[in-house]
């Protein structure tokens, strides 16, 4: 969750696991420093592990610091620098004077759960060690915003800033993509806090409101009215009258060019049917994406959401749209033969899995390489489900092959 | 500065580590853009070549979750791998009952043939003894006991990829042996079946008539031809011909194929046919070929579909020869000469006119058939291919950062070519011996490329100022490529940014052809 603070550098106190089968794989953009993007592990040798890694990483510290000139460093633990009891806190100390940059430690070892939890960490983190680290007194910044839980993946505030910018409303940082550490450490400053990725970030949010007073909502950037409804929002917790008038107006000007831009696309997938499977703010948010799209949802599943995201998936679905409990490889199989989808929504992850079973899929998580937030993301998100929905290739590879004679049979496929 | 022309600079990275100045090289503490895989993704992909497998990861979620994400943005394939996702409480208490529950769990749902469980650098720091969980596990599970469990230890503070796969490797065929499991090792014996029951499978599984009649045909020549192979380098092993083949009685005789990880299911078939040429059967160990080729039929599972199977991996110690490719496989190539007296021809590259060419005559001197005319038509299009760019590939000055087995294979087929190898950088020390002393051999990670350029360290006497204009390593080194402005031809894994190159043929004469061409188009731009 950290990673996409661009100017820091983030270096894992782990063996090679940890950071190098991970490292520059995920989505989220850069406007400015590519820093982050650099892979930094200790890459924990035999030696270490019976002997400590503790000397490893404040040597590897100061190294980045002169070498790569980073605004901060995040350190983080794993489970085998927990393990052997690495005093990750008092190396980065020790360092942090010696180096005159933050030294960030980040205890979030793999053991500990899933990716929510992480996300808690790195929030808890943040909240504690950066957000309020400079010009603590400041007053707050008049119509200014965080977007929390917003990654820039693709490029995703491409589509969320020009409206931003257009009502006036400036952002102060995302938290975290594309955010520079210096805009983190004075997020504070923000007069409302946006809450855009599910429940696991809440904490950070509710921490943000009681000790510096910033209130927040949550809103979504996924699908035309959702766009709508979180720009009125922003503007109503802004709590600026003519902002409201203002954005009212910028809405319907931009529903309207949203609108027509997409009635080519609906047109031709109206009707279609799709399955939906993904996780945080995109287990709801995509279901009205999708419906303003002509698509009708026949079962939606969730993974690393939490029970207030998927209550609130369940509350968008149609009532006769299935919840798919079943998560595993199994279950997924078995609801994708029943309901015969026209397209599947997921993460990167069930991508091969859904073209091995020639079946239309959209990657919605971290991996995909076209941004969908906003009016025009609105707009990318259709032509994508197009391309996918009406490529050639299914037909091709549903057609049996050699023709079985007298037209028919041949080998089945699996869908 | 609008948005659309700040997003603009993701083309135009401000961002530039600071050079030392030149001269003065700081020793590193930290590993910055490493190039190295863990040995459990290498254990994996090991895996992966055994039909049925299932494939568990004996550590925390993310372990897993980082494996399969790497693998399948490699291959652009389905990933069958499982996890015990191991928790805080499992740290307390020992993570046995995790284990043994993921291992019932996974057994009685999805039915495999044999099932491989790696460790992680969590439960190897623990100290769990898989070995140990695993007969109590028997003990208890008797109902259990026709499914064959595979264990191999790949903390991951020890290797890289190579690493981690040669002990998957080894595991795999140690599970073959016919005496009890030693004491700290829970690999299990796979049991081996009757030459009787051998003579059938042979039957069944004849590829081709036109294989079998040569295969009869070999039977014929047994005791005419006789003939030496040194295998190479230093490690000399040699067999007659006669001794090979009398060993066995079967029509087709079958030979151990040992594919390298660097190799791609598309450089495995090829081999496969080869060896074929030869009136050979190959029982290769492990298959990617038709298992990770990326193929529309199959229908996805929780278990590995295609690759080998466990009946031609029972078959393994009747073979008359093996042949490892890649030196990091010597090791399993001699368990098997050593364990069942199998001859073991080592092959440390398959890349190259010569590589190729020392392989081809080992199989022509081991099969008594010349080499086959339509291989030889490969031959001559490769010299001929070398010729009318000699002039463009000597002007090369190639950096290689790789795994050794690769970057051995591919800097020996460039130096062949009269091109220059300014430096080859290994992930690991593993190889070092191996590396001719004119090949300039380095153990590091892709900073290392920014550094040693940046330095001057690598110039050319005779051409001061940039010390390579190419770099070959894999997607990682996109970063290194941009900042030094140098083309980049994208080899080893992951490679997830060009397509088709995970499943590519990069050995024998027409991979080798393919190589070349891929060198100069990306010099061309």
């Amino acid at each position: 969750m950290s990673n996409p603070i661009t100017d820091a550098a983030h270096l894992i106190h782990g063996p090679i696991a940890c950071a190098g089968n991970s490292w520059d794989n995920r989505g989220a953009l850069s406007t400015g420093s590519q820093l982050y993007r650099r892979g930094f592990t200790t890459d924990l040798g035999e030696n270490d592990v019976v002997y400590g890694g503790e000397e490893k990483l404040y040597q590897a510290i100061l190294e980045i610091s002169a070498k790569h000139r980073p605004q901060a460093i995040f350190v983080y633990s794993t489970c085998v620098s927990a393990l052997i009891g690495d005093d990750l806190a008092g190396v980065c100390a020790r360092a942090q004077k010696k180096v005159s940059l933050p030294v960030i430690p980040v205890d979030a070892p793999g053991f500990l759960g899933d990716k929510n939890i992480g996300n808690r960490i790195a929030g808890e983190t943040l909240w504690q060690r950066v957000i309020g680290s400079k010009n603590a007194g400041a007053p707050k910044i008049p119509r200014s915003i965080n977007l929390i839980g917003e990654y820039n993946i693709a490029g995703d505030l491409g589509g969320i800033l020009p409206d931003l910018t257009k009502l006036g409303i400036k952002l102060q940082t995302a938290i975290t993509g594309d955010a520079r550490y210096a805009d983190l450490t004075q997020a504070h400053r923000a007069a409302l806090n946006v809450l855009v990725c599910s429940k696991s970030l809440t904490n950070l949010a509710c921490s943000l409101q009681q000790q510096w007073q910033t209130p927040y909502i949550e809103a979504s950037f996924y699908g035309i009215e959702d766009t709508s409804q979180a720009l009125r929002n922003i503007a109503r917790g802004l709590g600026d009258r003519g902002l409201s008038g203002r954005t009212e107006e910028y809405i319907r000007r931009q529903e309207k060019e949203t609108r027509q831009a997409i009635a080519p696309y609906r047109e031709r997938l109206q009707g279609k049917r799709a399955v939906l499977f993904t996780g945080g703010v995109k287990t709801w948010s995509m279901v009205s994406a999708l419906t303003e799209l002509g698509i009708t949802i026949l079962a939606g599943g969730t993974q690393n959401s939490t029970p207030a995201d998927f209550e609130r998936m369940k509350a968008r679905l149609d009532p006769a749209a299935r919840i798919i409990e079943d998560t595993s490889a199994v279950g997924f199989l078995t609801l994708i033969r029943e309901k015969k989808p026209d397209l599947l929504v997921a993460g990167g992850k069930i991508k091969y899995l859904a073209h091995k079973m020639r079946l239309p899929f959209l990657d919605i998580n971290h991996g995909r390489k076209r941004p969908y937030a906003g009016y025009p993301g609105m707009i990318t998100l259709a032509e994508a489900i197009a391309r996918t929905v009406f490529s050639p290739v299914w037909d091709l590879s549903r057609r049996p092959y050699p023709p079985a004679r007298g037209g028919e049979g041949g080998n089945e496929n699996v869908v | 500065m609008s948005y659309e022309a700040q997003r603009h600079l993701e083309c135009h990275p401000e961002y530039r580590p600071e050079s030392h100045p030149r001269g003065e090289r700081t020793e590193r503490h930290y590993q910055g853009n490493p190039q190295k895989n863990s040995p459990s993704l290498g254990a994996t992909l090991a895996f992966l070549g055994m039909n049925g497998m299932l494939a568990l990861l004996h550590g925390s979620q993310g372990c897993s979750t980082f494996i399969r994400l790497q693998l399948s943005r490699h291959f652009k394939e389905p990933i069958p791998l499982n996890s015990t996702a191991m928790t805080e409480e499992n740290l307390v208490f020992g993570g046995w009952e995790q284990l043994q529950k993921g291992i019932t769990q996974a057994v009685e749902k999805f039915h495999p043939e044999i099932v491989g469980v790696m460790s992680s650098g969590l439960s190897e720091t623990m100290g769990e003894d898989m070995a140990a969980a695993l007969r109590t596990w028997r003990r208890d599970r008797p109902e259990l006991a026709g499914v064959p469990v595979v264990t191999v230890s790949t903390p991951d503070y020890i290797g890289s990829m190579q690493e981690g796969y040669r002990l998957a490797v080894t595991a795999l065929l140690a599970s073959l042996r016919p005496k009890e499991p030693e004491k700290g090792t829970g690999t299990e014996r796979v049991e081996t079946e009757s030459p009787a029951s051998e003579l059938v499978q042979l039957k069944l599984n004849e590829p081709t008539p036109e294989i079998r009649d040569q295969g009869c045909r070999k039977s014929e020549i047994r005791g005419q031809s006789k003939c030496t192979f040194r295998s190479e380098p230093g490690n000399q092993s040699e067999c007659t011909l006669t001794s090979a083949f009398s060993r066995k009685t079967a029509l087709v005789p079958d030979v151990i194929l040992l594919p390298g990880c660097h190799l791609t299911p598309a450089d495995v078939e090829e081999l496969k046919e080869t060896v074929s040429l030869f009136g050979l059967q190959p029982l290769v160990l492990p298959d990617l070929s038709t298992s990770l080729d990326g193929h529309l039929e199959s229908e996805p599972s929780a278990v590995v579909q295609g690759g080998t199977t466990l009946s031609h991996l029972k078959r393994l110690p009747q073979a008359v020869a093996v042949f490892s490719f890649g030196l990091s496989l010597v090791q399993p190539g001699d368990y098997l000469r050593d364990t069942y007296g199998v001859p073991h021809y080592p092959i440390p590259s398959l890349t190259g006119l010569e590589a190729t060419d020392r392989f081809l005559l080992a199989l022509a001197s081991f099969s008594g058939q010349p080499v086959p005319e339509p291989l030889l038509r490969q031959r001559s299009r490769l010299l001929d291919t070398m010729a009318d760019y000699h002039d463009r590939l000597a002007g090369l000055r190639v950096a290689l950062a790789l795994e050794s087995d690769l970057l051995y294979s591919l800097s020996l087929a460039l130096a062949e070519t009269g091109a220059e190898i300014s430096l080859a950088l290994a992930a690991t020390p593993e190889g070092r011996k191996n590396f001719p002393a004119t090949i300039p051999f380095r153990v590091g990670d892709l900073e290392d490329l920014e550094d040693l350029d940046n330095l001057g360290e690598l110039a050319h006497p005779a051409t001061p100022g940039k010390s390579f204009n190419l770099i070959i390593a894999n997607s990682n080194g996109r970063q290194a490529a941009k900042i030094l402005q140098c083309p980049h031809l994208r080899a080893g894994l992951p490679v997830f940014d060009r397509a088709g190159y995970p499943q590519k043929l990069w050995t024998g004469y027409r991979g080798s052809q393919n190589f070349l061409f891929d060198v100069l188009n990306t010099m061309s731009g």
